[in-house]
């Protein structure tokens, strides 16, 4: 019986394998097709979109680019005086000092003239303590305010920054940056093309800077990094902008907005509570959470995305570094599946419960422990001699070539809409890690992911018995968090 | 052939079958077997004729056509016959004559012991059973079924098609090179195409940007217009004007340098543009399914100012399409004569900001040399079209139009309210300060806050009084801040006194904040 048993289950297994490679194949063929479609619109679109009227125009929409700094003393007067430069007619820059310990604050005060103010500060969010206030005596720095407060990590600081922003668009972006002139126009203008549904929130795509040549805070030219896992974060970058969230754009399922370059709607994230600070996922959390709420109210909404390179940013090409990086992804996805449960495989929230939930749940968050236990499957099956080589090396090949399709495609997507990586060398180097990234790079990715799911499950990374149990609506969190707070 | 081979067919597999398998039919001698076969109705290919010497056959015995004998050189030979249970009967018809009978296998003849080996094959595949056998109860077919040799079905099936996951596999491994063969080629068509594309626009403006500049800083407008069509035509290859990629280079060219140039290289390029015969493109543009060449049919109108195509443009006022309805627009108010906002009157869709950005921009650009009617947008059903004409009236400074907003002041819905208020402020109309009074105490939150911010710079002493009301009930901190800031605007000793009669923290807070002088913008 018990025999029986045990080769019913090797079977069902493998059934469910082959399901599951059957889905990656279609799911993937059809990201590549919604993708290259919405890329299409979109570069028709933009054929007929005169930016430079958006800068002085009264009716375009004012911008509080929001930037949290912890230890950014050495490059940070030159990264703000970048943001200052910025095109844009109507915005202000909030820099947010959360608890350097380094001379961030004083470099600030020096290079820019700065004084602290008699700022009423409402926390309409929760934050630490808020020390100071900070505003240029020099007018040329009129845009510019600085906050001081104590330490409480990236949400936190980002809170703060909403809590005194005075623009209906909020710019949450990383400091360290390299932010296009013109990218707060071409972020702004989803926001004011919609008509029939309020577009809530806007991605952008982010370039990788490492290697680049940059002048005056712009980037001049372009190069792939020089290490082997820059250029796989190259390659990963394109499949996830100019692939990935453009595919979900196409059919509003849009989930993540990355942390380091994200806009929008003010009043609505003052609504659902601004950023989660208890989770590592924060800019995820917070897009489902507004997507929620909207769901809730019956609003039509959008969450729209840009797939232009307008922000640049220095990724780790370290791989303790680049480990810990994809750790913390993998606890906020967990963390943000969890919270927002309720949502999954619910009709009441549409395209997110129904199709980005379910999504997110198999082929990112579960992605890693399915894979491993593929493996731990393919051992069973070698001891009990149950082993089909043929079958094995079939898929495995499948998986490999879909692999390799996906990359080239996101990496011809470049080319063709932006031809960024213009020397003939980059491209070889890019065709090289596509050819090695499921054999060298894919298992360490895929460990990293695991390592993710054993920190959360042994609560390393600050989880909290409040966040287990999920949120009953979208708007409760406000209400939940404020009596955490008052209980500690 | 086919014939040929199944007596070798048999052969072997008689041979393999019955290897090992001797002695399966209980048959001890011929005439046993004659016996059973006398008991059988069917078997199959199995075949038997009668043979009778031609010196004991008698002439009737010839005759009986049921036997249809042939006669060979030393006997006569019936036709075959396949019912054994008849063989008795047939050689009761041929009584007297010494008749033998002769087996036929696949119709070759054979003799006992062949007729034996093949009905021991038959019976061994389960195709020929005993009489005695058939006759037995049904239960008894396990038994029957027992004494079958056992094979494997798996030993006749295919292997790819017998292990169902590897034929899912083989499957899925199809569907996937096929569908990423096919998007693989239709990726390298598109990028050839739009390489050779880019190759053709890069050659076809060297082309173009020679012959052009001559002729732009050689003749004058005059020139140009009186140029006859032969000249016209030699201006560029007549080979390369034929294409239509050509022009659509040439209209970019001429539209690209039209933005760019003033005064009479402007007329220049507009004449030259109708004299090359471009406008029917934009013609065809227009009339094309595809909005995207739609709205560059519209850029065209827009910029070459073809008001002769101005009716096609306004057919495209309520387009469906976003892009094309806001060029339509947009288009519209630069080429007619008095700013024509009539179309905008009469839109049915919403007014996007983008679309408001565009409109007002055009507008402030004709604006001063043509007549502009804002007034009948304020009767549009379209509320997104009311709003924007309050809004086009503060932006254009339009003081003259205070009392025809002052008419709609009441009938206006809450958004409008706030346009109105904004307006007001803008333009320092003090004498609407009842109606911002009035929406002081209203219930909607952001009319209420905007209401507040006018009434510091718009506000009389009543106003002071619903500010202090306000503030005294348990409101919103932005709400207290604006109101605490109007306070003191209106009156700095009323706030000094407020404060100081209120001593809230928060009061205290926003006091600091609104006496900062660098706070002032906040």
């Amino acid at each position: 019986m018990y025999n029986f048993l045990f080769y019913f289950l090797i079977e069902l297994i493998g059934l469910f394998y082959l399901i599951l490679s059957f889905s990656v194949i279609v799911i993937y063929f059809i990201i590549m097709i919604l993708s290259a479609l919405e890329m299409r619109d979109y570069r028709r679109k933009n054929r007929f979109a005169d930016y430079e009227d958006i800068i002085t125009s009264p009716i375009a929409p004012g911008v509080s680019i929001l930037a949290p700094a912890y230890n950014e003393g050495s490059n940070i007067v030159q990264n703000v005086k970048s943001l200052l430069s910025l095109h844009y007619g109507k915005f202000e820059v909030i820099i947010i000092n959360d608890g350097s310990k380094d001379d961030t604050l004083t470099k600030l005060l020096d290079a820019f003239e700065l004084q602290k103010v008699s700022y009423a500060y409402n926390p309409e969010i929760i934050t630490q303590e808020v020390k100071g206030v900070y505003k240029s005596q020099n007018k040329s720095y009129r845009r510019l305010t600085v906050i001081d407060k104590e330490n409480g990590g990236k949400a936190d600081a980002l809170n703060a920054g909403i809590n005194i922003s005075q623009m209906e668009i909020l710019a949450c972006i990383d400091v360290d940056c390299i932010l296009a002139n013109d990218s707060l126009t071409r972020m702004v203008r989803p926001f004011m093309e919609e008509t029939n549904r309020k577009v809530i929130a806007v991605g952008g795509a982010i370039g990788i800077a490492n290697n680049c040549d940059v002048q005056d805070g712009a980037v001049t030219k372009y190069r792939v990094p020089q290490s082997t896992l820059g250029q796989f974060q190259v390659i990963e970058y394109c499949r996830a902008f100019l692939m990935g969230r453009m595919a979900w754009t196409r059919i509003n399922g849009l989930m993540l907005i990355s942390g380091a370059f994200g806009f929008f709607r003010r009043d609505l994230v003052l609504n659902v509570g601004g950023y989660f600070p208890k989770t590592v996922g924060e800019d995820m959390e917070l897009v489902v959470r507004m997507r929620r709420y909207m769901e809730e109210k019956k609003i039509p909404y959008k969450v729209s995305f840009i797939p232009d390179p307008l922000c640049w940013t220095e990724v780790p090409e370290d791989v303790e570094v680049l480990g810990r990086q994809r750790n913390r992804w993998m606890r906020g996805t967990i963390e943000t599946l969890q919270l927002h449960r309720k949502i999954g495989l619910n009709p009441k929230f549409g395209i997110l419960g129904t199709i980005s939930y379910p999504f997110w749940s198999v082929f990112e968050k579960m992605a890693p422990i399915i894979e491993i236990f593929g493996l731990i499957y393919t051992l069973i099956l070698l001891i009990i001699g149950d082993f089909s080589a043929i079958y094995f090396v079939a898929l495995l090949f499948m998986i490999y070539l879909l692999s390799l399709l996906v990359s080239s495609f996101s990496i011809l997507y470049e080319q063709i809409s932006y031809n960024n990586y213009k020397n003939k060398s980059d491209l070889k180097k890019l065709i090289w890690i596509i050819l090695i990234e499921p054999l060298y790079i894919h298992p360490k990715v895929l460990l990293w992911g695991l390592k993710g799911h054993l920190d959360f499950i042994i609560g390393k990374g600050g989880w909290g018995q409040m966040i287990r149990t999920g949120f009953k609506t979208a708007e409760e969190r406000k209400t939940i968090e404020a009596q955490a707070e008052k209980s500690l | 052939m086919k014939r040929k081979l199944l007596p070798v067919i048999f052969f072997f597999a008689s041979f393999s079958l019955s290897f090992g398998q001797e002695g399966l039919l209980p048959f001890q001698d011929s005439a046993a077997l004659i016996q059973e076969l006398k008991l059988q109705e069917d078997i199959p290919s199995f075949t038997y004729r009668f043979f009778i010497p031609k010196a004991n056959i008698n002439s009737k015995i010839t005759a009986d056509s049921s036997f249809l004998w042939v006669e060979t050189d030393t006997a006569f030979i019936s036709k075959s016959f396949k019912n054994g249970t008849l063989i008795d009967s047939l050689y009761g018809q041929l009584q007297g004559n010494s008749a033998n009978l002769l087996f036929f296998v696949y119709e070759e003849k054979t003799n006992v012991e062949g007729l034996q080996s093949y009905l021991e094959t038959m019976y061994a595949t389960g195709d020929f059973v005993l009489a005695e056998d058939k006759e037995q109860p049904e239960n008894d077919i396990m038994l029957l079924a027992s004494s079958n040799n056992y094979q494997p079905l798996d030993a006749y099936k295919n292997r790819l098609l017998g292990d169902f996951k590897l034929l899912a596999v083989t499957l899925i491994i199809l569907f996937f090179i096929f569908t990423a063969a096919s998007m693989i080629i239709f990726m390298l068509i598109f990028k050839t195409q739009r390489n050779q594309r880019e190759e053709n626009i890069k050659n076809y403006e060297n082309e173009i940007i020679g012959p052009l500049t001559n002729l732009l800083f050689e003749k004058d407008l005059d020139e140009i217009s009186q140029m006859s069509d032969q000249e016209i035509s030699e201006i560029f290859p007549r080979s390369l004007f034929k294409k239509r990629l050509f022009k659509q280079v040439l209209i970019e060219r001429i539209i690209g340098l039209n933005k760019k140039m003033k005064g009479e290289f402007k007329d220049k390029l507009k004449t030259l543009y109708k004299r090359l015969g471009l406008v029917d493109l934009t013609k065809a543009n227009l009339k094309d399914s595809r909005w995207d060449i739609i709205a560059s049919g519209l850029v065209q109108v827009n910029e070459m100012d073809l008001s002769e195509l101005i009716n096609e443009v306004k057919s495209f006022t309520n387009s469906k399409n976003f892009h094309v309805r806001s060029l339509a627009g947009a288009t519209l108010l630069n080429l007619s004569e008095k700013v024509d906002l009539s179309f905008l009157k009469d839109q049915d869709y919403p007014l996007s900001d983008w679309q408001q950005m565009n409109y007002l921009r055009i507008i402030k650009f004709v604006g001063s040399s043509k007549f502009l009617n804002i007034p009948i947008l304020f009767k549009s059903k379209n509320p997104s079209v009311r709003e924007f004409a309050i809004k086009m009236v503060r932006m254009l400074g339009r003081v003259d139009l205070i009392a025809e907003l002052h008419m709609i002041n009441e009938a206006s819905t809450e958004e409008e309210k706030i346009e109105l208020i904004k307006t007001y402020d803008a333009l320092g109309a003090h004498m609407e300060v009842e109606f911002i009074n009035n929406c002081m105490l209203s219930n909607n939150p952001d009319l209420k806050k905007i209401a507040v911010k006018a009434a510091g710079n718009l506000g009389n002493s009543y106003s002071e009084v619903i500010l202090m009301d306000i503030l005294l009930q348990n409101i919103d901190f932005r709400l207290r801040r604006a109101c605490l800031t109007s306070l003191n605007k209106l009156n700095a000793q009323t706030f000094e006194k407020f404060v100081a009669t209120q001593p809230l923290p928060e009061n205290k807070a926003l006091k600091a904040q609104i006496q900062d002088p660098l706070l002032s913008n906040v």
